[in-house]
């Protein structure tokens, strides 16, 4: 099924927008990026300095709740990177052409996303200064590391993740960047020449460049799958009632995907803020597939969510019951699971409505609410699973402390500072696929 | 000294059937456009196989065998009890050569694309050819540029581009 | 390269099979008689004077920090108000399918030749797994540089080392005490006697509700006791195998359901 071409635009008038957004920069932007930098430092470095310095005791973290807000930001943000390269990979392997003017700023925040998911784990250790440990390489100590570990898989798998969409990111951006080394000036047109390789655009090129896409889409796509099942099982492999559960793999990878299209919705929409021009690429079409794809992905979450209580309940296992009734019948647990399952299950119903998913204001709210809401389930998993784990002299609540939350709200402001910083320097709408969006000029219709 | 032709287009049909017009008649053609013209190509021409498939193939299998490796032969070089698991364990040994595949063979699929695609593609470079440079090319027009065009060859590939509906051609010599 | 592939093959037989470490010389258990607990603490007191427990200050103690690698739990036992309090010392199991060592990373939990289950704190980079997965919260991290209170900082224990920063720590059955009888049996030839080694807290344990031995030896008092009518294990149900015994009298009034 071939949808209706968007023959609004020129093929020059997509360099000319793309440039002229990367080098016209008011001064209001400018002042943004600047005070969300310092809040980031400030947010984000100072704190941790602070307790890398003190130590982890800073944080609410006590025996038995030791994994807390930091690993919930780091399974978090391991999701908002999934939906990039779902995009750019599934959607280009099943052909579906609205994936052209908005993967490569999911891409870019993919590779972001995933820069925030290695800092969290630097957070959350406790002696960050020796992570090189959990990388096997031969060393003087003749030290392995353990491959039984699903934090060796983690290793590996967050590595292999941030390597290709790395790769995937700039090797698609090749072309583009070979394209706008004619209109830039100055140290652009320098950085973009040697990024672009010299690129030509011979029909030979073309041919490989499809081919090594289609190659790397296929790579990406289950490594997608693996990464955030990798992540599922950090805790599924334990015995701890709450997270030894079969369900994590599925269940995780769909809510890594429901937060990840929300991501998108939102970094789309501080595009067209950003850029109004962009709103001839970026149209209410993409709206209302995305709108689609998070009412899908919604529905299938809302299942897995009652399955994973409903197993529980069913295997009438004290351990069990004891984890249910904490997460679901406590106080604070209570709340944020009612407002959980409003923000994931209840609300994106409402995307039902065509109207809802064309509005760029409504798909803003909702995407936001999914994205607090896929935050919250990653919370009511982590600490609150350890806060009832089997032996009743060890429950303990847990509370995140000035500096978790410090550095959970400075994590989003440096992504926001990172991604708003590298749209001013990279293209982030890809030209050429565009330009493909608006159909090759053919004299005679059809081909 | 070497001449080229450059003929620049304004509609894909219209190169095309010039392209193919004048290799036919045993030119060296190249195609350069602003997006990829694969589908269209390949629709004229049939489809043309890739020698990258080769390149992501080795990787993916170099991948493999390098996870295996790792994580049976580190396990073997250290021994160490961990919970009672076997020291040799297939599972996770699978997850690591999973992960491996995939990194392997992205990155050698990417060298696979530099070297066929013959990038990067700098002066002074042992491949660089010193090619007619078309930034329209790259932007809006769609070109072809017709090597070896020396002599006489030159009027009559003119000639043809021309009819074609050439919006431009360009005689270029070095 | 013949002799590498040959010794693989080699440690591949002998350690594909789960279970393997029955194998080994010695395999220490610790059996905790219940009827005889009087939870007077001394165990603790002890471990804390012989493993260089760090203080960690009023403060943080009342959060729960506290670096007690042994601690005596209490629970109530029948309807009130004919009830009984209880105590329960619960220290690191040393589970022979411990969770805690798959989690590990970097080697710095495993399996020794005599069934203990380590913590190599040099190793140690913080990723809190081990005590996330461990089901019986006895591992404790070393949240900040702890100093010790005057006049604690000059009664060290020069054995074994001080822990920084960053680190996990927990129960090792006092295995510098171990090394020391081993050397000690290793040098005179023979094998170490049952009893010769005692943990801190066994040492100390007024009442001797606390012994100590080789499992692998059939004729050692941990042995003997082990076959006891009145033996569990601590959430033996989840496939840990601890290395922990413990005795205790059913009371007739009740179920339960770990009568052995």
């Amino acid at each position: 099924m071939e949808e209706k071409k968007n023959n609004k635009f020129t093929y020059r008038e997509v360099n000319e927008d793309v440039i002229n957004f990367m080098t016209k920069t008011g001064p209001l932007y400018y002042i943004i990026l600047a005070v969300m930098g310092v809040s980031a430092v400030t947010l984000f470095f100072l704190p941790w300095l602070y307790q890398v310095y003190v130590g982890q005791g800073v944080t609410g973290l006590n025996v038995p709740v030791l994994w807390g807000v930091y690993l919930v930001n780091f399974v978090f943000w391991v999701g908002i990177a999934h939906a990039g390269t779902l995009i750019s990979a599934m959607l280009y392997i099943t052909k579906t052409p609205w994936r052209r003017a908005v993967a490569r700023g999911a891409e870019t925040m993919t590779l972001f996303a995933i820069v925030l998911v290695g800092l969290f784990v630097f957070t959350h250790m406790g002696r960050p200064w020796n992570l090189y440990w959990t990388i096997p390489y031969p060393n003087h100590r003749r030290l392995w590391t353990s491959f039984q570990s699903p934090l060796t898989f983690d290793v590996f798998a967050i590595s292999t993740y941030l390597t290709s969409s790395a790769i995937f990111l700039y090797f698609g951006m090749i072309p583009d960047l070979a394209s706008l080394k004619h209109h830039a000036t100055g140290w652009r047109k320098h950085l973009y020449s040697i990024l672009s390789l010299g690129w030509r655009g011979t029909d030979r090129q073309w041919h490989v460049q499809g081919r090594a896409t289609m190659f790397f889409s296929s790579f990406v796509l289950p490594l997608v799958v693996s990464v955030h099942s990798i992540v599922a099982w950090d805790f599924a492999l334990s015995i701890v009632p709450g997270y030894s559960k079969t369900i994590f793999a599925p269940y995780f990878v769909t809510g890594a995907l429901l937060s990840g299209f929300a991501g998108v919705v939102i970094m789309l929409s501080v595009l067209r803020w950003a850029c109004p021009v962009f709103k001839k690429y970026i149209t209410e079409m993409h709206y209302d597939r995305m709108g689609l794809v998070m009412l899908f992905i919604s529905l299938v979450w809302s299942y897995l969510t009652a399955m994973e209580v409903i197993t529980g309940l069913y295997a009438d296992n004290t351990f069990e019951w004891e984890h249910i009734k904490y997460k679901i019948l406590s106080t604070p647990s209570m709340q944020l699971f009612i407002l959980m399952i409003f923000s994931n299950t209840l609300l994106p119903l409402v995307l039902m409505v065509k109207k809802v998913r064309n509005c760029a204001v409504s798909m803003f709210a909702v995407s936001l609410f999914v994205l607090i809401g896929m935050w919250l389930e990653r919370y009511l998993i982590v600490p609150n699973a350890l806060s009832r784990k089997f032996l009743p002299w060890m429950w303990r609540d847990y509370c995140p402390s000035w500096v978790e939350v410090s550095i959970t709200a400075g994590a989003v402001l440096f992504f926001a500072t990172m991604f708003m910083a590298s749209i001013k320097i990279f293209p982030v709408i890809s030209i050429f696929e565009v330009k493909e969006d608006a159909g090759i000029p053919m004299e005679k219709e059809g081909h | 000294m070497r001449t080229t032709v450059l003929g620049l287009f304004k509609y894909v049909d219209r190169l095309l059937s010039a392209s193919e017009k004048l290799k036919g008649e045993g030119f060296s053609v190249t195609i350069i456009s602003p997006v990829p013209l694969v589908h269209e190509i390949e629709h004229i021409e049939g489809e043309k196989k890739s020698l990258l498939r080769y390149f992501t193939l080795f990787g993916g299998v170099l991948g493999f065998l390098f996870g295996t490796v790792l994580a049976l032969g580190t396990s073997a070089l250290y021994v160490m009890p961990r919970g009672g698991r076997p020291i040799f364990a297939a599972t996770p040994t699978l997850i690591i050569s999973y992960e491996s595949t995939i990194l392997f063979g992205v990155i050698m699929t990417l060298l696979g694309f530099f070297a066929i695609a013959g990038l990067p593609y700098f002066e002074g470079m042992p491949h660089f050819k010193g090619e007619a440079q078309c930034p329209e090319a790259e932007i809006d027009s769609f070109g072809l540029i017709i090597e070896d065009a020396g002599g006489d060859k030159w009027r009559y590939i003119e000639g043809v581009l021309k009819e074609c509906g050439a919006s431009e051609v360009r005689k270029l010599e070095d | 390269m013949e002799g590498i592939l040959k010794r693989i093959a080699e440690k591949f037989r002998d350690y594909r099979v789960p279970g393997y470490y029955k194998k080994f010389d010695y395999r220490w258990t610790m059996v905790v008689d219940l009827d005889m607990c009087n939870g007077c603490g001394a165990c603790v007191v002890a471990c804390r004077a012989e493993n260089n427990s760090a203080t960690v200050g009023k403060e943080e103690c009342r959060k729960g920090r506290a670096l007690n690698w042994i601690r005596i739990e209490r629970y109530v036992e029948g309807e009130y108000p004919d009830i009984k309090v209880k105590f329960i010392p619960i220290m690191c199991q040393n589970c022979s399918s411990a969770p805690c060592e798959i989690g590990c990373p970097v080697y710095a939990t495993y399996h020794n030749q005599d069934g203990l289950n380590v913590q190599v704190y040099n190793r140690c980079v913080g990723t809190f797994t081990c005590a996330t997965y461990c089901p019986y919260d006895v591992r404790r991290f070393n949240w900040f540089t702890y100093k010790w209170d005057k006049p604690l900082d000059e009664q060290l224990n020069p054995d074994l080392t001080v822990r920084e920063m960053g680190v996990m720590e927990k129960c090792t059955f006092c295995i510098q005490r171990i090394r020391v009888a081993k050397d000690r049996a290793k040098d005179e030839k023979r094998e170490i006697k049952d009893g010769e080694v005692k943990p801190a807290c066994v040492q100390t344990c007024p009442t001797g509700a606390l012994v100590f031995g080789d499992l692998n030896d059939p004729e050692s008092s941990v042995s003997r006791m082990a076959r006891n009518p009145r033996r569990y294990r601590l959430l033996e149900e989840l496939n840990t195998d601890p290395s922990v015994i413990y005795l205790k009298r059913v009371m007739a009034e009740g179920p339960s359901e770990r009568e052995g």
